[in-house]
């Protein structure tokens, strides 16, 4: 009878997932998501000088955020470049964005008191002559101690069409610098 | 001969509404129909009768040849009948010359009917009474159609036969389901639609798919339910508390999908499906072919395939790029009917590719904010038929056994086994860098074993009993990458005993319920510490009390009081991490308990001649109701900011009517209306629930048509949808205000060729309207899709019995 015949090897098929199985991660391969987690700006004056103001997520979400402050000099000129980074895969990210620049281009928003005060300037080009962004020129006018902020964003373009001066709607990067000028 | 699931009373099912939507007009059904015949009959043979009256007697036994006592024998034509004595036995004393048909019927028992033709000796007539398969039936006795109508469950409970699936045939199951009172559907695109209840979705329904709780990764919005819209089933949404045979878990609803009667006999039937949808350039076909095996008796199958593709939607204004999908899909049914076993083997693949909208993949919440601004997608999307990411691979694999043993004297029991496998992958846009992501962001691989055993006394006359008990193993597993849901384990057993009484005019059903449940996770707790193993256990119990009282001969008041709980699903312990194309960061809360449902639902009924109405009213009080709760601080991060929410236990109450009204003043001529309110509070914050179905109206008017020159049937239908704008919602909470109110035109015309071919074609959103849904979880992106022209054909295979229409 049906009963007699499947419900035993039923219930044995049943008690032998229990057993048998086990749902425990393997820490090598699992979760490891393409993610920033730190950038760095490293701004180095005319007069030599050299200074590297890091925003850093170590986990990427946010759970450690830091930010660091970067502080310029009144009447002075810098010569900036970026780095990012994906230290929990031990990758800069750098060469990656570089290699695919026509799809990114970073925006540099100074706000605050120190909004008129300094001017950044895109150095680079991708490979159609649009405007990139990991190397920079950051202008300090004259006028004295002052405090703002500098946010950086970057700005992947896959349905958008990158113009040299459009955001898309996705953002890879948007950090907010503290910014102090003495 | 039986057939698997056989209704218990073979006699109009309400069908509320739905039926308008179909190919045929109500008026034709064949249940009418047969009712009209035999009243004409009676009323010209009643004189002749009256002279020559006739007597019919007999005997009822069971399919073991025990007499069955308190058997309704029903000449309905004649509005006469008897019931049988304590040895089975009735009689008929006077029944008039001519031709009639006799109808018996017992709860638990399927209705025989038979034709008997009196010309003057006395007729001997015995019926073996067979029982019935169906649950949700079961638990009910009827005298006649609208008894059964009327006092068929406590609950809300409404059923979707073949008949009215095939009209909307082609559409996702939520939208499917839409169409009926109380019922909603929460979209991500046009590409994904789950089912809300009553404002409740996900994990407080219950899906039941040939028996066996459908155990998806249905814990998202975005993660519609696996089911193939082609299934040949029949399928019963209960809303609000349902019995306590479905486990925890039904604290919403259930939707229950039942496949079809199996043929017992050689006789080979089926049908071909083609839909063509003008809206996203979808093609839909389906083959379903069905026989019984003429070598063995009872043994019988079915085979069945459909494929949809879809290109991407369109609004009136534009293309909704990347919004096609491909979906695979095929069952194999086999059932085998012996005198005292039922067996059904049932396999079934559901797979399918669909693309999201790429203009939702955004970065922040400052990019959400710019495109809802905005107000219209970036870039003007061409339409094509290839699916990009980002994108969705999903595929459910079932396997059920079932038994159906009868013990002695119709009482039975039933074993089922069910094993599923769902994989879900998930392709984000791009890898953040990269251009293309070669592998999944989520890869999600859930696989689930169920085992339920249940055993239901033999009823008889006024009273029902059942106990059963049911068991469930599963395990999800991360592969590669991902780990928003960590991987787990987990266990539950439950058992449950119910019974039904009946003394008319009362009937009262009670339920109660065990359940325990066992989870084992590895959420990763930070990157540097790795996963870790977190144990949980909850125990919880579920009693439902139901009170019918019939009202007249066509009215009924039916009370439902019942308590569900469920436990807390990983995904609200555990989450961490943004949800793509909301921006919200969302966290799990580990000490989570189990939300608890407290419910009183109320259900007026009436099942007039002309006029038909289920109205109800409902009151769900929840404990422990577990929901995103916003937090002060957004989440900071390298990719900018994100609203941070987190799932918190607050107490809700919801509280709303549903129902339907129709009205069918001529044979030609009917009008339907139905609607939904809904409201929810949160308890502790004082104001409104988020996300809540807004109040909802559909009007519909239908006419047959008479043309001779069609050689069938054919008639034509309108229906307006009026949906409000939800002027209730917590504020501040929402990225954007809840959008517009919205009306929609839907046009049909259906016609029914005597070959049995059917043919329709339907226009929904006539006037092309520019809405967007409040439960459209893409409404900060785009519309909704506009006009769409279906046309559907049936065709025939074999013995046009198959047929989903007769």
């Amino acid at each position: 009878m049906f009963f007699a015949r499947y419900v035993p090897s039923i219930l044995f098929l049943f008690v032998a997932m229990i057993a048998c199985d086990s749902a425990e991660p393997d820490d090598d391969h699992i979760g490891d998501e393409e993610l920033i987690t730190r950038i760095s700006i490293t701004l180095v004056s005319s007069n030599g000088i050299s200074q590297t103001a890091n925003a850093k997520d170590p986990d990427g979400d946010g759970v450690d955020f830091e930010i660091d402050t970067i502080t310029l000099s009144s009447g002075m000129t810098y010569t900036g470049s970026v780095e990012l980074a994906d230290e929990i895969n031990n990758e800069d990210v750098t060469e990656e964005i570089r290699g695919e620049g026509d799809h990114h281009q970073f925006f540099y928003v100074v706000g605050g008191d120190a909004t008129s005060q300094v001017t950044i300037q895109i150095t680079d080009e991708d490979e159609d002559g649009l405007p990139l962004g990991l190397s920079v020129t950051v202008t300090v006018a004259d006028g004295g101690a002052s405090t703002g902020t500098l946010r950086m964003l970057l700005s992947h373009y896959d349905d958008v069409v990158k113009t040299g001066s459009n955001r898309s709607d996705e953002t890879d990067v948007d950090v907010t610098f503290p910014l102090v000028i003495n | 001969m039986r057939r698997y699931c056989e209704d218990a009373f073979p006699v109009p099912r309400y069908k509320p509404a739905m039926k308008r939507l179909r190919g045929s007009p109500a008026w034709m059904s064949a249940t009418r129909l047969r009712v009209l015949v035999c009243g004409l009959g009676a009323g010209l043979l009643l004189p002749v009768g009256t002279l020559w009256s006739q007597p019919v007697a007999g005997t009822i036994t069971d399919e073991d040849n025990h007499p069955l006592t308190g058997v309704h024998v029903l000449v309905d034509s004649l509005g006469m009948g008897t019931i049988t004595d304590a040895v089975g036995e009735y009689s008929l004393p006077d029944l008039p010359r001519g031709a009639h048909t006799l109808s018996f019927r017992s709860v638990g028992y399927a209705t025989s009917d038979h034709s008997i033709t009196a010309l003057g000796q006395r007729i001997e007539l015995n019926v073996v009474l067979e029982v019935v398969v169906v649950e949700l039936d079961e638990v009910t006795t009827s005298a006649d159609g609208v008894e059964h109508d009327l006092t068929r469950a406590a609950a809300s409970v409404t059923t979707l036969d073949p008949d009215d699936l095939n009209a909307l045939r082609g559409q996702t199951l939520a939208e499917t389901l839409s169409h009926l009172a109380g019922v909603t559907a929460l979209t991500t695109g046009p590409s994904i639609a789950k089912p809300v209840i009553r404002g409740l979705h996900s994990q407080r329904l219950v899906v039941l798919n040939a028996g066996v709780p459908q155990e998806g990764q249905q814990w998202s919005g975005e993660h519609a339910p696996e089911i193939d819209p082609f299934a040949p089933v029949s399928i019963d949404v209960v809303r609000g508390a349902a019995g306590v045979e479905y486990g925890p878990g039904a604290i919403g609803g259930v939707i229950r999908l039942e496949p079809n009667p199996l043929p017992v006999e050689s006789d080979l039937g089926g049908f071909v499906s083609l839909n063509a949808f003008s809206n996203n350039s979808q093609v839909a076909l389906s083959v379903m072919i069905e026989n019984g095996v003429g070598a063995i008796p009872g043994l019988g199958w079915r085979g069945q395939a459909s494929m949809r593709k879809a290109g991407s939607a369109r609004t009136p204004d534009y293309v909704i790029g990347n919004s096609g999908f491909e979906e695979l899909n095929g069952s194999v049914t086999i059932g085998y009917e012996a005198d005292r076993v039922l067996l059904r083997t049932h396999a079934s693949l559901f797979s399918t590719e669909l693309g999201l909208f790429s203009g939702a993949h955004i970065g922040n919440y400052d990019d959400l904010l710019r495109v809802i601004a905005r107000g219209e997608p970036a870039v003007e999307y061409p339409f094509t038929f290839d699916i990009a990411a980002p994108k969705q691979t999903v595929r459910h694999m079932l396997f059920t056994m079932m038994a159906d043993i009868y013990v002695r004297r119709g009482s039975k029991l039933k074993v089922q086994f069910g094993a599923q496998q769902n994989t879900r992958r998930e392709f984000d846009a791009h890898r953040r860098f990269s251009e293309t992501g070669q592998g999944p962001d989520f890869d999600l691989g859930l696989a689930t074993q169920t085992l339920e055993i249940r055993y239901r006394a033999a009823p008889n006359e006024s009273f029902f009993w059942a106990f059963g008990s049911s068991g469930m193993i599963q395990q999800n597993i991360n592969a590669e990458s991902g780990y928003l849901i960590p991987n787990f384990r987990a266990m539950s057993a439950g058992a449950y005993f119910q019974a039904t009484w009946r003394r008319t005019p009362w009937t009262v059903e009670t339920g109660l319920r065990g359940d325990h449940r066992w989870l084992e996770a590895y959420p990763r707790i930070s990157r540097q510490s790795g996963f870790e193993r977190r144990t949980h256990e909850w125990t919880g119990v579920s009693g439902v009390v139901g009170v019918i009282r019939r009202l007249g001969h066509t009215w009924s008041l039916a009370a439902n009081l019942g308590t569900t709980w469920r436990p807390p699903g990983v995904n609200e312990l555990y989450s961490f991490g943004v949800h793509h194309g909301t921006a919200q960061f969302e966290i799990g809360t580990a000490s989570l308990g189990g939300e608890r449902g407290r419910s009183l639902d109320l259900t007026l009924r009436h099942m007039g001649k002309i006029t038909q109405l289920e109205i109800s009213a409902f009151s769900n009080r929840m404990s422990g109701y577990i929901h995103l709760f916003p937090q002060q601080e957004p989440r900071v991060t390298i990719r900018g900011a994100f609203p941070s929410f987190q799932y918190m236990a607050t107490d809700a109450l919801l509280r709303g009517i549903d129902g339907l009204f129709s009205l069918e003043p001529r044979r030609w001529l009917h009008f339907d209306a139905q609607g939904s309110i809904v409201r929810g509070t949160d308890q502790e914050a004082e104001g409104p629930l988020i996300f809540m179905p807004a109040n909802r109206l559909t009007l519909g008017m239908g006419f047959a048509l008479f043309d001779s020159m069609i050689p069938g049937e054919s008639d034509l239908e309108i229906e307006v949808t009026m949906v409000d704008r939800q002027g209730r919602y917590p504020k501040g909470i929402d990225y954007a205000e809840p959008p517009h109110g919205y009306t929609l035109f839907n046009f049909g015309y259906h016609l029914e060729l005597s070959s049995g071919v059917h043919a329709s074609l339907t226009v929904q959103n006539l006037f092309n309207a520019a809405y967007r849904d409040y439960l459209s979880r893409f409404r900060y992106y785009v519309d909704n899709p506009g006009r769409n022209v279906v046309l559907r054909l049936s065709i025939p295979i074999g013995n046009q019995q198959h047929h989903p229409h007769t």
